[in-house]
């Protein structure tokens, strides 16, 4: 098991440095020197950052000057607010996201595996029609478009009942993250709950089932101790991906919410062209997901027996 | 008759309601299983034996399939028709199968251990430790190695073979009166193929099990049965005691059958085949089902179905060719296709 | 011998003629047919994949053919029908491009209420309309009212009841002797309710006078022209309505919506179109070399996997020096070509593999079949199954992706209009108008659930395993 985990974390290292390399070269193609612009900075950011990035040396030096301040987990410095450093936004601002994430990403698994066993109980009966109409439009319906219903729903909301029962945006305790969370986790509850119907489906119709049924067990034992157990297997393996959705999907939730997340500040810079925050928050939030992917990919060797015992080997 | 009976089965029928239409899978089949005996239900694929055997246990999706008529009775006990938890106070318990591929009959994501010790759980009530004791027991009587290690493992680190005797294991766990092995040893090489089948033998023996034996080989069969059921087009056609279907057959597709088996004859140039398929089962044939891949057939087999004629005791065989008026000539043709092939398997 | 019991037709002897053998007569009754012929049979039969083929087609000929039929400029702004909900056609009048107007200013009248003056300030008499009430605007004069330094002109789309029903006031006057206003602020052609108060500058009349005003539709001139209306002043002409209202420049939405769908129906195939085929080429020639070449190939196309991919459409758009607010479309296709192909090229080359070590491939290698027979007989038809799917599926990502960035203001910026930047858009005004962020919310959600459903009729229909099940 053990080489099996280093084994993942090494890939997951060369992934990172690939996502680093990457995003060094991709803000060194930006046509002119992002510095020589005329924009509204100070002569003693442009002293720092030049200090910071070695500008005025070759490409290479600055490379290595980047992947060492990286290594040191060193983002750099803002290029548009004086004396803000990269870190310093990460460490506010990433925590709300974080938060967002881990609850609409609770919502999205525990909610896909309730609707996709559901579904597949009552398959072609009422509930299961309703449930995957629902789901056909929480696919469809892209998430801005969610954001702005759910908000539009609370403001009426308030207004019936004439007092705010729920926050329509800002940042706070759990009634601002509620709403934001569930729009977050929608579109991946609606996949998980397909993803589910489907495996429960398949393994309804599975050999071992019939056995089991054989073996004279009752309906509920299968269902649980057979059935589910099984079906979640696959819901498992994509939680990796899910989360890098939910955590691009934040930059939405949090724009139309008012959430002072990482993705808001992310859009914000790249609306400024603040490079070294780009740069920052892109090798920031890729390594978080590949770490996450490992995470994953590590927890589902511990549940699923046939990785868990051929890792072992 | 001294002999009582395990298993009776009576005027069986099962559809299935597909795209197409209905598949009349099953019609109209009986058959009876004596105490301590095995009784081989042969036929080629589709002919309907496993769909019989998973009816008695209440195995068929429903919808689409659906039992349409007869009765099942398990020592004189009716089991078609009942609700699933009743039941169960048959499946496992008394009446149990086992699968033609193991690897695809256990769950992958439990123990092997703990598969056979659920059914001991929920049949005898035994705890946990008792029970997962039992299974280590019950795998070291089917000639597991180190069953103790072998419990604690999944489906996937067993190969065919062993992952057989632990599903045999996991059949026998509550000593049940009747075993349904469904192709048992078709997915397996033919020397672990002679052990599984000993092993069936060596258990029938020690817990007087009576089998149901469901398999296409007439090798097989002929190791294992006492009794043989032939199948073809969803109905028995020929059925008797061993020796009547080896050796006094009556029916041209049990022959065509007997003939088409590879020999180690040096003589014999090609395998002897039955030509053209079994019909579509959406809309079977009035007459008798072999009808039109039959020698012998005669005008009365494609109007009327096949009544049953008694041979001799329990040997039975549904043809038009054995009824009293049907012309000499034909069935002499036959007598002498059997002769020869008699010849070949003495 | 016989069983009688089982069997009371008792049969004659002409029963007993022998026939013939007929293996044909119960053969295989249903013809056999080939695995595009099966598939789309099967893609027939399910109702909802074959909908939303329809629907596909409707939303090309809309995208295609509807700007021909439908042939208002979306770019055309209309200042006097900002963010109005939808309508259909309707009578305008045609007036005189506005002048400014100078008012009424009543010369012997006292600006400023003289100090000694302590009675109540009372409501003015009567409220007269100027001129002819259109959508162009609204001239209202009164009579002064004694000790007023100055009126609130109040406009409600009902009668007001009280003063507290009155609202927040549209304008005000400068001078008690200035009585006349002049309202040009978003005018509908509908019933409005004007009321003046007059105020002192610190009380105001606790009486007031409502007055109707009905107004009718009008264009000026010089917007006439614009539009190329050849018509006199005076003179009533026929505008065309806006189906799905205006935006908050007073643009047709149903012309931006159509105008939107190129873009975004542009990027949602064409780049899936040119991704799978190169994930396509790549997987198949990685599964085709085979060894450490193809595990070199698929190595790549694992780390291109591991980039956050939205992250990364940003940054490549970033990078290609778009800055915020200019269009990328070209920029944005490429990025999302480079992102997105290594999913195709692992469903390909999986399939490749599979095929390459099918036994029927060895079996056409032994009668001789060289390669190109092999990859045009064998391996290219069984894969198109999987790329068919792979494409289908790759369309709504595409244009949720379009969207996606579009929204948050990274992809399609103004006055370019895709649907997702319509939505962003749309979305500022979505409490007052919410139609802005309707029609284009709905148009992608339709695509991507068309595109979504067809994908899964043909996985369903193209699953080789599924074939035979009915």
């Amino acid at each position: 098991m053990l080489v099996y985990i280093l084994k993942r974390l090494g890939t997951g290292v060369i992934t990172i440095w690939f996502i680093a390399t990457a995003t060094f070269t991709g803000m060194h193609m930006v046509p002119g020197d992002p510095l020589t612009t005329e924009r509204g900075m100070t002569d003693n950011i442009r002293e720092n950052l030049e200090r910071q990035y070695g500008l005025d040396k070759p490409v290479i030096e600055q490379y290595f000057l980047y992947m060492g301040n990286m290594l040191q987990g060193d983002f750099g410095l803002s290029f548009t607010e004086e004396n803000r450093r990269v870190n310093d936004i990460i460490r506010e601002s990433f925590p709300v996201s974080a938060t967002l994430g881990v609850l609409s990403l609770f919502f999205a698994t525990m909610g896909g595996i309730l609707w996709g066993a559901l579904t597949a109980i009552y398959r072609n009966r009422l509930p299961d029609i309703i449930i995957m109409f629902l789901v056909v439009l929480g696919i469809s319906v892209p998430s801005f478009v969610l954001a702005g219903l759910s908000q539009f729903l609370i403001l009426n909301l308030n207004q019936t009942m004439g007092r705010s029962i729920l926050p329509v945006a800002g940042w706070g305790g759990f009634e601002y993250m509620l709403i934001p969370s569930l729009v977050l986790g929608l579109s991946t509850m609606a996949y998980l709950t397909r993803l589910m119907r489907s495996s429960m489906l398949e393994i309804a119709n599975s050999d071992f089932i019939r056995t089991a049924k054989s073996k004279g067990l009752s309906t509920q034992r299968i269902f649980i101790s057979h059935q589910l157990r099984n079906a979640i297997l696959p819901v498992i393996t994509v939680l990796g991906p899910s989360i890098a959705i939910i955590t691009t999907g934040s930059f939405v939730v949090e724009i139309v919410f008012a959430i002072p997340g990482l993705g808001r500040y992310f859009v914000q810079a790249v609306a400024q062209l603040d490079y070294t925050v780009i740069m920052g928050t892109t090798v920031f939030f890729g390594s978080f997901l590949v770490l996450m992917v490992i995470l994953v990919d590590i927890i589902y060797g511990f549940i699923d027996p046939r990785i868990r015992v051929q890792a072992a080997k | 008759m001294s002999k009582t009976l395990a298993l009776e089965v009576k005027n069986l029928s099962v559809e299935f309601d597909t795209y197409g239409g209905v598949v009349k899978a099953v019609r109209d089949v009986s058959f009876q299983l004596n105490k301590g005996e095995t009784l081989a239900i042969v036929g080629e694929s589709g002919c309907g034996k496993s769909v019989t055997v998973q009816s008695i246990m209440g195995l068929i999706p429903t919808p689409p399939g659906r039992i349409t008529s007869g009765s099942a009775k398990l020592d004189g006990e009716e089991m078609l028709g009942l609700p699933t938890k009743l039941l169960n106070q048959y499946r496992g318990k008394r009446i149990s199968m086992i699968f033609q591929d193991a690897m695809s009959a256990m769950n992958p994501t439990m123990t092997v251990g703990k598969q056979i010790a659920e059914t001991l759980v929920v049949h005898q009530n035994l705890s946990r430790r008792q029970a997962m004791k039992e299974a280590v027991d019950l795998l070291a009587r089917t000639k597991i190695p180190e069953p103790e290690q072998r419990a604690k493992q999944y489906p996937f680190e067993f190969s065919g073979g062993m992952l057989q005797r632990a599903m045999i294991a996991m059949s026998i766990a509550c000593k049940p009166e009747v075993l349904i092995a469904d192709e048992p040893t078709t997915a397996l090489d033919v020397t672990i193929q002679a052990q599984i089948l000993n092993l069936l033998q060596d258990l029938q023996k020690e817990y007087e099990l009576s089998i149901v034996l469901i398999t296409h080989d007439l090798g097989v069969v002929a190791k294992m049965a006492h009794q043989v059921a032939v199948m073809y087009a969803g109905q028995i056609v020929e059925m008797g005691e061993i020796d009547d279907i080896f050796y006094h057959s009556r029916h041209p597709y049990t022959a065509g059958l007997k003939a088409a088996m590879p020999s180690n004859k040096a003589h014999e140039q090609d395998l002897k085949v039955i030509e053209g398929s079994p019909p579509d089962l959406f809309s079977p044939p009035k007459g008798c089902g072999f009808c039109a891949r039959c020698d012998y057939a005669m005008s009365i087999c494609e109007q009327r179905p096949t009544p049953k004629f008694q041979i001799s005791g329990d040997h039975y065989a549904h043809c038009w060719l054995l009824h009293p008026e049907a012309p000499k000539s034909e069935r002499q043709k036959l007598d002498s296709f059997m002769k020869s092939e008699r010849s070949d398997v003495t | 011998m016989q069983d009688s019991s089982l069997s009371s037709y008792s049969p004659k002897p002409a029963d007993f003629i022998p026939l013939t053998k007929q293996l044909d007569k119960h053969g295989i009754s249903r013809p056999s047919l080939s695995y595009w012929q099966d598939a789309w049979i099967r893609l027939k039969k399910n109702k909802r994949a074959i909908s939303s083929l329809y629907l596909i087609i409707g939303l090309l000929a809309f995208t295609l053919i509807g700007p021909l039929l439908w042939s208002i400029n979306p770019n055309l702004q209309d200042l006097d029908a900002i963010s109005q909900g939808p309508s259909f056609s309707k009578q305008a009048l045609i007036v005189e491009t506005p002048a400014n107007w100078g008012g009424v200013t009543i010369d012997n009248f006292p600006s400023q209420p003289s100090p000694n003056f302590s009675g109540l300030l009372s409501s003015t008499e009567q409220i007269e309309i100027v001129g002819q009430a259109t959508t162009q605007y609204v001239r209202l004069s009164w009579q002064p009212v004694e000790g007023a330094s100055a009126y609130l002109i109040y406009r409600n789309d009902h009668i007001p009841e009280s003063p507290e029903d009155l609202g927040l006031p549209l304008g005000q006057t400068l001078a008690g002797n200035q009585v006349s206003f002049e309202d040009r602020l978003q005018l509908n052609a509908q019933a409005y309710y004007y009321t003046i108060i007059a105020t002192d500058g610190f009380n105001e009349a606790s009486t007031f006078t409502t007055q109707q005003v009905d107004l009718t539709l009008a264009i000026s001139a010089r917007q006439a022209d614009l539009r190329n209306i050849d018509v006199e002043v005076g003179a009533t002409v026929s505008l065309p309505g806006h189906p799905f209202g205006t935006d908050y420049l007073g643009r047709d939405m149903l012309a931006r919506t159509m105008y939107g769908a190129r873009v975004s129906l542009f990027i949602g195939i064409i780049a899936p179109f040119i991704f799978v085929l190169f994930g396509t080429l790549y997987g198949g020639l990685a599964g085709y070399l085979g060894g450490s070449m193809d595990n070199y190939m698929m190595r790549v196309a694992d780390f291109v996997i591991a980039l956050p991919f939205l992250l990364f459409m940003i940054l490549f758009k970033v990078s290609f020096g778009i800055g915020p607010g200019e269009n990328g479309i070209i920029p944005m296709m490429l990025a999302l070509i480079l992102l997105a192909w290594p999913g195709t090229a692992r469903v390909v080359r999986g399939q490749v593999l599979l095929i390459r070590e099918a036994d029927y491939i060895q079996a056409a290698r032994l009668l001789g079949a060289n390669t190109f027979y092999l990859l045009y007989r064998h391996i290219i038809p069984n894969a198109m199954g999987p790329i068919l799917v792979t494409l289908t599926f790759a369309v709504p990502m595409a244009i949720f992706t379009e969207a996606f960035l579009s929204f948050i203001g990274m992809g399609v910026a103004p006055p370019t209009a895709s649907w997702g930047s319509m939505s962003n858009q749309g979305i500022r005004n979505m409490l007052s108008s919410p139609h802005e962020l309707f029609f284009p919310a709905l148009f992608i959600s339709i695509t991507v659930l068309a595109f979504n459903l067809l994908g899964d009729g043909l996985r369903d229909a193209l699953d080789t395993r599924m074939r035979g099940n009915e």
